[in-house]
């Protein structure tokens, strides 16, 4: 479809195992010793981490250098491993929607709060930048709607486990895996009911429908899909980013993004696609050099040929 | 995006009894028009798996396709439809649903 398949990003070859033997280490720490143990804990963590994941640093010395407009020095590294497991930690209060004791800001709220108050589904365009789960605050201070998510089966499958274990109530039922037919109608479904759903629009699996833009100066192959589904359901999409800023503090940032892609007809829509994307990589672009150390994105992000 | 097996195992599509070719034919070309297809409505093989490894599609397909059948034959596919999986196995079980639920 839109734009040209590249070969599947290295994140859908090498399922990251260790991540939900930390994931679950984290909530069980989380839930037996508390928030202060578990975050003083993440110093050895992070450490651990950053000695022992080349891979992992390489593709990370090379975001930060682009990010940064410099050379990535230790402490770049350090700030960038250790934000990444503060906010899994977190994700065990976050994912449970208990957020006494978290300070959560939200900006933009008041053009979500329109659209909620319309009645009208969006989409919500997010990344692997800071923290998800912070949005699942915004449903719990006032936005009494529908929220569902949509991700990648193997991941979807992980995320429940971990949902499950939590007993967060019914909160699972609102994960839509990616990979059955019926993905999509799920999606238009809440949409219809006035719903909100969250995916992330970084990365694409399974190296379909993908599109090269550049972003932080050197092209990198971002998702069209969730453009192009967008674009098919005449929805209207706003950016949404939870990022941490601080030892339980998180700033959920909403901003319109399109009130539609395309204009409902097929023929214009693959311009259109390719057009939101290059959008989105700009915005996305500006979230990160506001917030270089939230980023997630743990493998050679720009998968280019010859590094 | 990944859309995992679909191919409902043989026997499983339930009892068929005459396959609507002519309906199949016009279902066909639906695919096609629809999802702007480089292949042919001829080319689609009717037992052959629509999604996956068969003629490729994925879900954001399989929701265009939806809206296409429901302006064209009235007949409205859910995401609550257990039998999701067989309907959408190939182009005979979709063709086939559709004649069961077309209005009249």
């Amino acid at each position: 479809m839109a734009g040209a398949s590249v070969t599947p990003p290295a994140w859908v070859q090498a399922p990251e195992r260790g991540n939900t033997f930390w994931l679950r280490f984290m909530v069980g720490v989380g839930h037996r010793l508390g928030w202060r143990a578990g975050h003083a804990l993440l110093f050895p963590i992070t450490a651990y981490f950053l000695a022992f994941s080349p891979r992992q640093r390489a593709a990370a010395r090379q975001y930060l250098g682009r990010v940064l407009g410099r050379p990535a020095e230790l402490g770049d590294l350090w700030q960038l491993y250790f934000t990444f497991a503060a906010t899994i930690l977190d994700r065990v209060w976050l994912a449970a929607g208990r957020s006494a004791g978290f300070e959560v800001t939200l900006h933009g709220l008041e053009a979500l709060r329109a659209r909620v108050d319309r009645g009208q589904g969006c989409l919500l365009f997010g990344a692997h930048l800071g923290s998800f789960e912070a949005l699942r605050a915004v449903g719990d201070a006032g936005c009494p709607v529908e929220v569902a998510v949509l991700m990648h089966e193997a991941n979807a499958a992980r995320v429940k486990a971990v949902f499950d274990a939590l007993g967060g109530e019914g909160r699972a039922a609102a994960v839509i895996a990616l990979g059955a037919p019926d993905a999509m109608l799920r999606v238009r479904e809440v949409l219809e009911r006035g719903g909100l759903v969250g995916l992330l629009a970084d990365r694409a699996p399974a190296g379909q429908r993908l599109h090269r833009v550049a972003f932080l100066g050197h092209p990198a192959p971002l998702p069209t899909g969730p453009h192009v589904l967008a674009a098919v359901l005449g929805a209207p999409v706003m950016l949404a980013f939870g990022i941490r800023t601080g030892p339980r503090r998180y700033a959920v940032h909403f901003a319109p993004f399109a009130e539609r892609i395309g204009d409902g007809s097929r023929a214009g829509r693959e311009a259109a696609v390719l057009a939101s994307v290059e959008q989105y990589a700009r915005a996305l672009e500006a979230m990160c050099r506001a917030h270089p150390y939230n980023w997630f994105n743990f493998y050679p992000f720009w998968q280019e040929e010859a590094a | 995006m990944s859309t995992g097996s679909f191919t409902a195992p043989a026997g499983t599509i339930g009892p068929v009894v005459h396959p609507d070719t002519g309906l199949e034919q016009d279902l066909a070309r639906l695919i096609v028009a629809s999802l702007s297809l480089e292949t042919t409505a001829e080319e689609i093989v009717p037992e052959a798996p629509l999604f996956g490894e068969g003629l490729g599609l994925d879900s954001i397909d399989a929701l265009e396709l939806s809206l296409a059948i429901a302006k064209a034959y009235g007949v409205q596919l859910r995401s609550d439809d257990e039998r999701n999986h067989r309907i959408f196995a190939s182009l005979r079980s979709l063709a086939g649903h559709i004649a069961q639920h077309r209005a009249r």
